[in-house]
C-alpha cells in the first residue's frame, strides 16, 4: 500500500508538471477543452438551439451569457489522477489499458454534465453557479474518479490489487 | 429499503456518500471559521518561518485569511502595505466530501477517522492558501510590488506550480488518499464482495 502511494504521488506529480508544459498545452490540453466545448454545446442544441461553441466558450444567443472552459474544469486534471492510480496499482497491463480507456470516458462523460449544468446554473443563479462551479462540482468529479477506481479494483483477477489488508497475493510481482 | 438491500455494497456506499455530501457541505460551510482556524495558524507558521520578512501579520476574517505584508503598494501611497485575501473555502473542499465518505462507510471507529482525515488535510489546506498568498505577491501583483519580494524567475516558477497544483489537485484528491488509508478493510470488504 506504502509503494502503491509513494508510485501514484511520483506519477501525480510527473503527470501534472507534464500537463503544465507549453507544449502539452497547446498539443493536447487546449484542443481537448476546445473539443470538450463542442461536444457539450452539441449536447445542449439537442434541446436547446440557442447555444453555440466558439473555442473553449459556450455561449447562449438568447441571453449573451458564456462560460469559458478553464484549467480544472476539462476533467484533464481529474483524469491525470485517475491515470497516475491504475498505473500505480499492480495490475496486469491488459487491465490497466482497459481501465484507463473506460476511466476516460467515464470521467468525461460526467464532465460533460459539469459543464452543461454550470452553463444553465449560471443563468439562473450566479450564487449557486459559484457553489457549484468551485466546490460541489470539484468533489463529485473526484468522487467518481474514486468510484471509478474502486469499480476497476473490483475487477483485477485474483491475488492483485490487494489494498494490505487481506491475505499476500499469490501471483508473480506485477508490475506497475 | 428492500431495493437497497439488493445493491452491491460499492452501490450502496455510493448513495449513501451522495447522501451525506449535502449535509457535510453544510456543515463545512457554517463552520468554516471554526474548522479553518488550525490551517490559518499552519499557514501564519509557514509564512512566518519562511517569508518572515514578507508577512506582517495572519488574520482570519470567517473563511478568508487575510495576510498583511510588508510590501509597499507604490510611491503615491504613503505609509500604505498590500494586504492579501485568501477564501480558505477553495482549498477546503475536500473536509466535506471526507466527511461523507468517512459516514458513508459506516465504519466501527468512524469519529477517529473523522479527527485523521481533517488533522491530515489541514497541510494540504495550508497549501493551498499560502500558495495562493505567495502567487499573489510574487506573480499577479503589479510589478512594483513583485519586485519587492525579490523572488527570482526559478522561485516564481516554484509558486506558480504550488499554487497550480495546491488549487488543481490537492484540495481534490488529498481526501481521497486520507480516506481510503483510514479505510483499507472496508476497501478490502468491498473488493471480495464483487
Amino acid at each position: 500500500m506504502i509503494r502503491f502511494f509513494v508510485v501514484f504521488l511520483v506519477l501525480l506529480a510527473l503527470l501534472f508538471g507534464l500537463e503544465l508544459t507549453p507544449w502539452v498545452q497547446r498539443w493536447a490540453v487546449e484542443p481537448w477543452t476546445m473539443a470538450l466545448a463542442r461536444i457539450s454545446a452539441w449536447l445542449v442544441t439537442l434541446f436547446d438551439s440557442g447555444v453555440t461553441a466558439t473555442g473553449k466558450v459556450i455561449a447562449s444567443t438568447a441571453n449573451g451569457f458564456a462560460v469559458s472552459i478553464e484549467a480544472g474544469c476539462n476533467g484533464v486534471e481529474a483524469t491525470i489522477v485517475l491515470v497516475a492510480a491504475m498505473l500505480a496499482f499492480p495490475a496486469p497491463w491488459k487491465h490497466k489499458l482497459v481501465g484507463l480507456a473506460a476511466g476516460f470516458v467515464a470521467v468525461q462523460a460526467l464532465n460533460v454534465v459539469r459543464v452543461i449544468s454550470l452553463f444553465y446554473l449560471g443563468q439562473w443563479n450566479r450564487d449557486a453557479f459559484e457553489w457549484a462551479h468551485l466546490y460541489v462540482w470539484q468533489a463529485l468529479i473526484m468522487l467518481d474518479v474514486l468510484i471509478v477506481w474502486l469499480l476497476w479494483v473490483r475487477t483485477l483477477p485474483p491475488g492483485r490489487g490487494d489494498t494490505g489488508t487481506g491475505p499476500p497475493p499469490t501471483g508473480a510481482p506485477a508490475a506497475a | 429499503m428492500k431495493r437497497l438491500a439488493g445493491l452491491s455494497p460499492l452501490a450502496r456506499f455510493v448513495l449513501a456518500v451522495l447522501a451525506w455530501l449535502p449535509v457535510t457541505f453544510v456543515v463545512w460551510y457554517f463552520a468554516a471559521p471554526i474548522i479553518l482556524w488550525p490551517a490559518t495558524l499552519l499557514s501564519e507558521l509557514v509564512t512566518r518561518v519562511g517569508f518572515g520578512d514578507l508577512v506582517r501579520a495572519v488574520d482570519q476574517h470567517a473563511a478568508v485569511v487575510a495576510f498583511t505584508t510588508s510590501l509597499k503598494p507604490g510611491q503615491a501611497i504613503a505609509g500604505a502595505v498590500v494586504t492579501v485575501e485568501v477564501n480558505a473555502l477553495l482549498y477546503s473542499f475536500g473536509l466535506p466530501m471526507f466527511a461523507a465518505l468517512t459516514l458513508a462507510a459506516r465504519e466501527p471507529h468512524w469519529p477517529r477517522a473523522l479527527a485523521i482525515g481533517y488533522v491530515a488535510l489541514l497541510p494540504a489546506i495550508a497549501w493551498g492558501v499560502v500558495a495562493d498568498f505567495l502567487k499573489n505577491v510574487g506573480i499577479t501583483a503589479p510589478p512594483q510590488v513583485v519586485s519587492q519580494t525579490g523572488f527570482t524567475a526559478v522561485q516564481r516558477e516554484f509558486i506558480a506550480f504550488a499554487f497550480q497544483f495546491g488549487s488543481l489537485i490537492l484540495p481534490a484528491v488529498a481526501p481521497a488518499i486520507a480516506w481510503v488509508l483510514t479505510h483499507r478493510s472496508f476497501l478490502e470488504r468491498v473488493r471480495r464482495a464483487a
